[in-house]
């Protein structure tokens, strides 16, 4: 659960999704579930020349099985705040 | 409407089932289930390159190996006067079946509230 | 002028779900890299959907795109990528026989 709570602080941040296709999609996070299925607003595929697909498409969901890699604005993430969580989550696991 | 719906309206019909390896199933729809398996008969089958066939009298079919079903159009009208059927007829009773959190509008929350507990609660006031 | 779907589901909790895009025209793309439109019907928890009307656009390299009509298709969650909500203007805007583009890759887990 703490990547499902992580993402949900980056509502409405820009992040770039990269996809097991190759694909790049860079957007603004709408929301994300338990999964970490994805649903992005205002996208804009990384090299659309390239991949022309998605023109016209102007929000989407991204299944999580199929997500890559995902690049986070620097400044939206608070390291301090990610370690200690990490921390509690495996004290609480053990 | 729901796919397992749609896919329990196609029984006694003609349907092209394509599994993830690229073979093609072209059969009449027998019998399903929730898993999506299904149990075809009059079967032709093609291999993914498309040029070998072969017929099959019947075969059952594991869903999970399925990519995609083509169903004839109709059978959405079909599906659509079932779930009419299904609601007049109560079924469906018991607080579920309409609106809200019923069927049709999964929720990912699962239990117990916002799932925020012990997590990442960043600089944002969400 | 349509509302789009990230204006409909404003206020309150987000919808995460494709609820949003019930109705609506959607570009879907697969695992095995086919581009796939048409109309959602119906979709389930594991993202399994009821597409009515689809197409499919195929994609190469030195010829335009071309369309191929396939009908009522009922696909498996977990064949799909990405599934978009299309913008039916925008997209008639598209040259379809002009555009020249080499298909999407697989997904390789």
């Amino acid at each position: 659960m703490l990547f499902y709570s992580f993402f949900k602080t980056l509502t409405g941040k820009e992040v770039t999704v990269e996809l097991k296709n190759d694909l790049a999609i860079t957007g603004i996070l709408h929301s994300v579930d338990q999964y970490l299925n994805i649903k992005l607003n205002e996208i804009k595929v990384v090299d659309e020349a390239k991949h022309p697909h998605l023109l016209a498409v102007k929000n989407c969901f991204i299944r999580g099985s199929v997500v890559r890699y995902i690049q986070l604005p620097q400044d939206a993430v608070d390291t301090d705040l990610l370690h200690d969580a990490t921390r509690r989550e495996a004290r609480n696991a053990a | 409407m729901l796919p397992l719906s749609l896919l329990r309206a196609a029984q006694g019909h003609p349907m092209l089932i394509e599994l993830k390896n690229g073979e093609t199933y072209n059969g009449h729809l027998v019998n399903c289930d929730t898993w999506m398996n299904v149990h075809l008969r009059e079967v032709i089958c093609t291999s993914k390159d498309g040029d070998r066939f072969w017929r099959i009298p019947e075969c059952y079919i594991r869903g999970n190996t399925v990519k995609y079903m083509r169903v004839q159009e109709e059978v959405m009208d079909k599906a659509v006067e079932d779930q009419k059927k299904f609601r007049k007829h109560g079924q469906g009773r018991g607080g579920r079946g309409r609106g809200g959190r019923g069927r049709g509008s999964p929720s990912y929350r699962g239990r117990g509230g916002s799932g925020d507990r012990g997590g990442y609660r960043g600089n944002s006031n969400r | 002028m349509k509302r789009t779907a990230s204006e409909r589901d404003g206020g309150g909790r987000r919808e995460t779900g494709l609820s949003a895009y019930v109705g609506s025209a959607i570009s879907i793309i697969t695992n095995d890299g086919r581009h796939i439109l048409g109309t959602l019907k119906g979709f389930d928890q594991v993202q399994n959907l009821v597409i009515e009307g689809s197409r499919e656009r195929v994609y190469s390299p030195d010829e335009g795109v071309e369309t191929l009509e396939l009908g009522l298709y009922l696909m498996r969650g977990d064949c799909i990528a990405v599934v978009g909500e299309l913008d039916e203007e925008a997209d008639a805007e598209i040259d379809l026989p002009s555009l020249k583009a080499h298909p999407i890759g697989d997904v390789l887990h």
